[in-house]
């Protein structure tokens, strides 16, 4: 029998809650860039179309962006190859890349959910990781989504009860989406910022315990944002960067590797030729 | 006061049955009724009829209702029609009847349509504030539930809310409500009912404010319709002196219905340290497609430390907008209002964030002091 060279479907990540402001644009900004300092191959996706804060966060100025990857489709059809509508983002030696939520408005508001799909799965051929950020709300474009992840990290933050109620709102929801009990993690963000609810109260509500808990570092998160460096990839140690490593071990399923010796050398160029040369 | 009605009806049987609704409502006593309009206006002034329920149903409803008001001058009038619309409403409100009320009606129906008009002046006297906001958590709910209290206090007039934040509407969980019935019974409803029939799926929570409560479950949102909506935002309009609505974040379908029926919208954003500022520029960069964007489009910012005028300033210049109200960070109170279903102006009526909110009250009743901005 000949060799059929199969086609590998990377993992898609996508961050989903439905409470706003939770820290969905951090935690994948931070995943991306840990996964990438583990020499993977990855993509970083905004479906924020509107207000999308990923390219702030990277301090990117994309040329190009799903807008031009929706029209490319239009035209082109199966002759357009998403990749060549990436930006790349690159810190210390480690490099990804990001698939920009559209620059206008209007073109944000035209998008296609059949079309923004169709190019998570053209990533998926190209990259081992695709990190998605989205909006929070259950809109035709983020079921989709959820239908296509590998993995959705419903993140939470528990500061009062309107918070808390669309949490169990759309815990229920996920629940009744009937999506494999290991693919839906719930992740609390901020655990120890400063309220008057218990966790435990929390997750009975919900109904299953956390399946990660991050510490709260306002000002660690809010500096790496000004500064456009995510914590995984700062010299500096925090808390908060340290578990967001922990979440992408326990995601990988593998105990995160110290590479010291990764650090200091080049690595974007090898994996990149293979995909654009 | 006793309602002393004169019933003008074409329809004989019609005219039967709303003789025995009229007759069987306490405080109404009917004085006359007529089928002929040239009988009721030529003969129902001998009785002295202080309110007149008259059908205006393929009629030029302008033209009688100036005739009745020649005879009648003192007395209040309702049309009567078999099905309500937006337009025809307006203008007969315009030619100067109280309001509108479908036939056949209920006692209760009728009572509430006398009582509900009483309050409330006409439709063109509502203003429809649209709070959008480019993001989630911006602070608006906290924000429309405060003012709507606020505004009820201050002017005594009706004050209403519509939680058209479909999916994650919080405004019931603000208000402590656990509502009978929603946006999504509105909505379904919206067809068969007038203004007055409206009212009873609001929720009253203070004696001036009323909340139509968002969907219980995100997957009901598609039940409410943007026909229905503005529909339900045009009734909505003859019930209220004021009408504050909470739309879903970002441009959709709903929130821009929202904000073209609304006389003010306006524009929310949280202060987070991040690029709020920027989300808020790109989306006044959308309403400038008002011709009257100036008037229409008012900037808020949430959560602004500290929250002075100098604060205020700095926002407006790096917005290059001006911007209309700050409302202090204060999340200890704000939270222990939403958490027990309180506002956060009635536990805290000396607050900064109380007296923001008051200002900003004052400002939409015209009461405040207008400020007025050098072109920069």
């Amino acid at each position: 029998m000949p060799d059929i060279e199969k086609e590998i479907h990377g993992a898609v990540f996508t961050f989903f809650s439905t409470a706003s402001a939770v820290g969905k644009t951090l935690l994948s900004c931070n995943m991306a860039s840990e996964l990438a300092r583990q020499r993977k191959r990855v993509c970083l996706v905004d479906f924020d179309l509107q207000f999308g804060d990923v390219c702030n966060y990277l301090q990117l100025l994309p040329q190009r962006t799903l807008a031009d990857v929706q029209q490319a489709m239009l035209m082109q059809g199966e002759a357009c190859h998403v990749e060549e509508y990436l930006t790349p983002y690159e810190y210390g030696g480690v490099v990804f890349y990001v698939l920009a939520a559209p620059k206008k408005l209007e073109e944000a508001y035209n998008i296609q959910s059949d079309y923004a799909i169709r190019a998570i799965r053209q990533l998926q051929t190209k990259f081992d990781y695709v990190i998605v950020d989205t909006t929070s709300m259950f809109s035709v474009l983020n079921l989709a989504l959820l239908d296509l992840s590998t993995i959705v990290t419903f993140l939470g933050i528990v500061d009062f009860i309107p918070t808390i109620k669309n949490m169990k709102i759309g815990s229920d929801t996920l629940n009744d989406l009937n999506y494999d009990k290991h693919k839906i993690r719930m992740v609390l963000n901020r655990s120890n910022a400063k309220t008057r609810i218990g966790i435990d109260d929390v997750e009975k509500l919900l109904g299953e315990p956390f399946y990660h808990i991050l510490p709260n570092d306002f000002r660690a998160a809010s500096q790496s944002i000004k500064e456009g460096i995510p914590l995984v990839l700062k010299t500096e140690r925090t808390d908060l960067g340290e578990a967001l490593r922990d979440l992408v071990a326990r995601y990988t399923n593998q105990g995160y590797e110290e590479s010291d010796e990764g650090m200091d050398e080049y690595v974007g160029e090898s994996w990149l030729s293979r995909i654009f040369g | 006061m006793i309602n002393r009605v004169l019933l003008v009806e074409r329809d004989r049987l019609m005219l039967e049955k709303l003789t025995q609704v009229v007759q069987g409502t306490r405080g109404f006593e009917l004085v006359a009724r007529y089928q002929s309009i040239s009988d009721a206006l030529g003969q129902g002034a001998i009785f002295n009829p202080n309110l007149i329920l008259l059908d205006i149903e393929k009629q030029n409803s302008v033209a009688l209702i100036a005739d009745f008001l020649k005879v009648y001058p003192k007395a209040s009038i309702l049309c009567m029609g078999e099905k309500w619309q937006a337009e025809s409403a307006s203008h007969i409100v315009k030619a100067g009847a109280r309001g509108y009320i479908i036939k056949p009606f209920t006692g209760v129906e009728l009572q509430e349509a006398v009582d509900t008009f009483a309050k409330m002046g006409s439709e063109s006297g509502c203003e429809t504030l649209v709070f959008f906001s480019p993001k989630g958590k911006s602070g608006k709910t906290t924000l429309i539930a405060n003012l709507a209290v606020a505004l009820a206090r201050k002017t005594h007039e009706q004050v209403g809310i519509i939680d058209a934040d479909l999916q994650f509407g919080d405004m019931a969980v603000f208000f402590n409500l656990a509502p009978k019935s929603t946006i999504v019974e509105a909505a379904r409803d919206a067809k068969f009912l007038s203004p007055i029939t409206l009212h009873s799926y609001y929720m009253p929570v203070t004696q001036n404010v009323s909340v139509l409560c968002g969907t219980e479950t995100p997957n009901l949102s598609d039940k409410v319709s943007i026909r229905r909506l503005e529909n339900i935002i045009s009734m909505s309009r003859s019930l209220f002196r004021y009408l504050l609505i909470d739309v879903p974040p970002g441009f959709n379908p709903t929130s821009i219905a929202a904000a073209e029926k609304s006389n003010t919208t306006f524009l929310v954003s949280m202060i987070n340290d991040a690029y709020e500022i920027d989300h808020t520029k790109r989306a006044l960069e959308i309403f400038k497609d008002w011709e009257d964007y100036n008037e229409r489009v008012k900037a808020i910012f949430t959560r602004v430390e500290p929250c002075n005028s100098q604060s205020q300033q700095n926002l407006a210049n790096k917005l290059g907008y001006p911007v209309t109200a700050i409302i202090p960070n204060e999340y200890g109170i704000v939270s222990d209002a939403a958490d027990n279903g309180k506002m956060a102006s009635d536990i805290r009526p000396d607050s900064p964030l109380a007296r923001s909110v008051d200002r900003l009250a004052d400002e939409i009743t015209g009461r405040g002091h207008r400020i007025r901005w050098e072109k920069s």
